[in-house]
């Protein structure tokens, strides 16, 4: 459920990190592959009563539970679609999921000296790179939760 | 061979739950059996928030209100729990009473560790029950209002 970004098929070895750019209320994200642990459609998640901030339901993958992080709710926005994306993640305390737009998820190979730092304070980055106008954070999973 | 050894080859003695399963506010809900007194049926009540029952009194504790849910507790299938745990005594109502479940404790997930307010508290852990999950409800944390209640009016509740 990956396409590739032709545009930047290019590698120089230790210097380069892959990205997968995906998009939750019509904003382009990034986080790094090695974040990723899946990709699938969205299923409907199973609300939890609690006061965590940001972490208010789970969603139940045959006999997995996960934990859901409503990226888009942290971000002020509305995930697009009729067809959302379920973004699977490794996170320090375990694996947790994120529902995205159904725009599909591309791949992108960057040379690390793009990456720049972020200077928003909507989101947990890593840093950022720019894409024509925009600036794409590269969001830092294990931050996720902490500091929103 | 010493009999406080332990014999190889047998599996370890696996420890079983029972849970009673239940909805309230479109949730499934999980109450250790250990923690039941009784089940009724609202018309039996009289529609007395506090029941008494053998003697006992089981004050009403609104769970709705406390997780935030719905209140969705009046349609023909509404049961009124009993639930007692040493000297502390509750009732909660229920949308629906699914039934007892009984259980490996190998089959108790945890709550993930991403839920880290005070929701940690309020639940034990999760149960896989039907497509969907059942949150299990820490009867401490269900009766503890109710002890603070009874301790602060002195005397106690009546129905």
């Amino acid at each position: 459920m990956l396409r590739t970004g032709h545009a930047h098929q290019w590698e120089t070895a230790r210097q380069s990190c892959q990205l997968l750019v995906f998009s939750v209320g019509g904003r382009r994200l990034a986080v790094k592959t090695l974040d990723v642990s899946g990709i699938s459609q969205w299923n409907e998640s199973i609300p939890i009563a609690g006061l965590t901030p940001f972490v208010t339901a789970v969603v139940r993958q045959g006999q997995t539970v996960l934990p859901v992080f409503d990226l888009a709710a942290s971000l002020h926005l509305t995930v697009h679609g009729n067809s959302l994306l379920c973004l699977r993640v490794k996170h320090p305390l375990g694996e947790m999921v994120m529902c995205i737009d159904e725009e599909i998820p591309v791949l992108h190979t960057f040379d690390l000296s793009v990456i720049q730092t972020y200077h928003g304070k909507d989101l947990p980055a890593e840093g950022s790179y720019t894409n024509g106008l925009d600036e794409i954070p590269i969001l830092s999973v294990s931050r996720l939760g902490s500091t929103v | 061979m010493d009999v406080r050894e332990p014999m190889r080859g047998i599996p370890s003695p696996t420890f079983s739950s029972r849970f009673l399963i239940v909805t309230l506010g479109g949730r499934y809900l999980a109450l250790s059996a250990e923690s039941l007194c009784g089940l009724l049926i609202p018309e039996e009540t009289g529609n007395i928030d506090n029941q008494t029952v053998h003697g006992k009194v089981y004050g009403a504790i609104n769970l709705a209100d406390r997780l935030s849910l719905p209140n969705d507790q009046g349609g023909a299938n509404t049961r009124i729990v009993l639930l007692s745990e040493r000297e502390a005594r509750g009732s909660i109502r229920v949308t629906t009473v699914h039934g007892l479940l009984e259980l490996q404790q190998s089959q108790v997930l945890p709550l993930p560790m991403q839920f880290s307010g005070p929701e940690r508290h309020w639940y034990r852990g999760m149960i896989l029950f039907a497509k969907s999950i059942a949150l299990i409800l820490n009867t401490t944390w269900i009766l503890h209002q109710q002890v603070s209640d009874l301790e602060g009016s002195g005397t106690g509740r009546h129905a």
